[in-house]
């Protein structure tokens, strides 16, 4: 410790350490916070872990972005294309905020999808971490909706007939598709009452969705901890020494005493599993 | 059970060589916490908790849901919309028009097809997923610039992907007091024009889908064959 800490506490930090204590003596904040960030992670964790948090923080700016953007949209058939051409021109900054929220829109799919292509690769998805993958699953869905449900609110010619296409080709999913479809655009055709639906729910539904999905998400990646990569030095220690054994057993098992017996360099039965 | 020494271990008495009654001797209580048939006071308290919180949920979420979906799933009600004398619509021709007020909810663009005697009502909407067809008076056919469907005069298929033709209107036509002048033709929703007059009006009612036959179906969304093997995915259209 350094010289700083010899001697009385100055007054900010007795207040500062005074609140702190109040909260924490009450809450347990301190604990839960601890639990949730100071965990125990793989020594070769990459940035390639850091792709969950990047999409969950595109996220967050695409809720911020949404609900200053929602302070000037107008969902009316008649008002909304126009709302969007004054945001983008006239409103201060607008142009900035509304395109953030779209390419804000293409960056968190593709995070998403990284994201899940890193999980995949790494076999992060194996015991105990199968829910954690469903969750995540989930959440691509509910990504996915958000794309389609916002490209309409655009209202011009493209987001509209793409939108009916849309509707359409869920409509011609067996059985349900078409009920699925017509609780989607409130009618059986594509109608003003459309508009607002998906406004609610991209800006209601799906939003509490996913930012539900996430807190579960977080909890499991907390609780479970992270893997490490499947070709990490531990993972291959513990292969090297799987054979190893191997071969020493071969050896104890001959049946003329000790035999040299040669083990597959790259056997099929390794069993460790790479992300314990 | 008892020990060597007479004591009962299993009620926490102490050991020892005293074996005489003692003052507080166990006594058996009936209890039927053991019993998972008894229902119990807590048992019943907790089931009525339970009862009572699913009521109450269901109270709040049935009327949230069925507000949300129910009028969607409706199939809505058609009206007959009078779309003008059949002056607008000349002998030998293809008239596109608009219609208002077919149902509650929408709006649709018709394909008035006055050719051979015989009136059919055509809907713009293409029977792959939904776009709108246009028509090509050189060719006398309908095409979707969204993925290629090519339809003849009468709305089947030449082309592309639809798997069913084009949707039809039920149309009439009435003369001033009202009455319906000539009859319905040779296919469904069609209707003669021997006897109609350039003042009679011509009305568009509901909807409709057909067959490559021009056999009539109920109505269809875009994408779904009315005829096939494949009808049977959407037993309840």
């Amino acid at each position: 410790m350094s010289t700083t800490d010899i001697g009385p506490k100055g007054p900010a930090t007795q207040a500062g350490e005074t609140v702190v204590n109040y909260v924490d003596d009450r809450t347990a904040a301190t604990t839960g916070i601890g639990w949730f960030l100071k965990r125990n992670i793989p020594g070769e964790t990459s940035w390639f872990q850091t792709l969950g948090f990047a999409a969950m923080a595109v996220f967050g700016l695409q809720a911020v972005t949404g609900i200053v953007l929602a302070m000037y949209y107008k969902p009316e058939p008649t008002t909304a294309y126009a709302s969007i051409q004054d945001i983008t021109n006239h409103v201060t900054w607008g142009w900035l905020v509304r395109g953030m929220h779209k390419w804000g829109a293409s960056a968190m799919i593709i995070l998403v999808f990284l994201h899940m292509a890193r999980v995949f690769i790494f076999g992060s998805y194996k015991y105990p971490r199968e829910l954690t993958w469903v969750t995540g699953a989930l959440l691509l869905i509910m990504t996915m909706f958000m794309g389609l449900t916002g490209y309409l609110l655009v209202w011009d010619q493209k987001a509209y007939w793409a939108t009916v296409v849309a509707m359409n080709i869920t409509a011609s999913a067996p059985i349900i598709g078409p009920y699925i479809a017509d609780i989607l655009r409130g009618g059986t055709t594509f109608t003003s009452d459309s508009l607002s639906r998906f406004y609610a729910i991209h800006m209601l539904v799906i939003p509490g969705g996913i930012a539900t999905f996430i807190g579960l998400h977080l909890f499991l990646v907390s609780k479970l901890g992270i893997s490490e990569p499947p070709w990490s030095k531990r993972s291959m220690r513990a292969r090297r020494a799987e054979e190893a054994a191997a071969r020493a057993a071969a050896r104890e098992r001959g049946p003329q005493g000790r035999r040299e017996v040669t083990v597959d360099p790259a056997p099929q039965t390794l069993t460790v599993e790479a992300g314990q | 059970m008892a020990d060597s020494q007479g004591n009962d271990a299993q009620n926490g008495q102490p050991k020892g060589q005293y074996s005489g009654p003692r003052a507080i001797d166990p006594v058996e209580e009936h209890s039927h916490d053991d019993d998972p048939d008894f229902v119990t006071r807590t048992r019943f308290l907790s089931g009525v908790a339970v009862a009572g919180g699913a009521v109450l949920t269901a109270a709040i979420l049935v009327p949230i849901v069925g507000f949300a979906v129910s009028d969607a799933v409706k199939n809505p009600t058609d009206h007959w919309v009078d779309i003008g004398p059949m002056s607008n619509f000349p002998d030998g021709q293809t008239t596109s028009i608009a219609v208002s007020g077919l149902s509650q909810w929408s709006d649709a663009r018709a394909f008035v097809r006055n050719k051979g005697g015989q009136l059919i009502a055509m809907w713009n909407r293409c029977a792959h997923l939904g776009c709108p067809v246009e028509y090509f008076k050189g060719g006398d056919n309908f095409v979707c610039p969204c993925h290629g469907g090519a339809y003849d005069s009468l709305g089947l298929v030449v082309g592309g992907p639809p798997p069913r033709p084009l949707d039809r209107f039920n149309v009439k036509v009435v003369n001033s007091g009202g009455q319906p002048v000539g009859g319905v033709g040779n296919v469904h929703g069609s209707w003669l024009t021997a006897a109609v007059g350039p003042t009679d009006h011509l009305l568009i009612g509901s909807p409709f889908s057909i067959s490559e036959s021009q056999q009539a179906y109920s109505l269809h969304d875009p994408g779904e064959p009315v005829t096939g093997v494949l009808s049977n995915l959407y037993p309840f259209s």
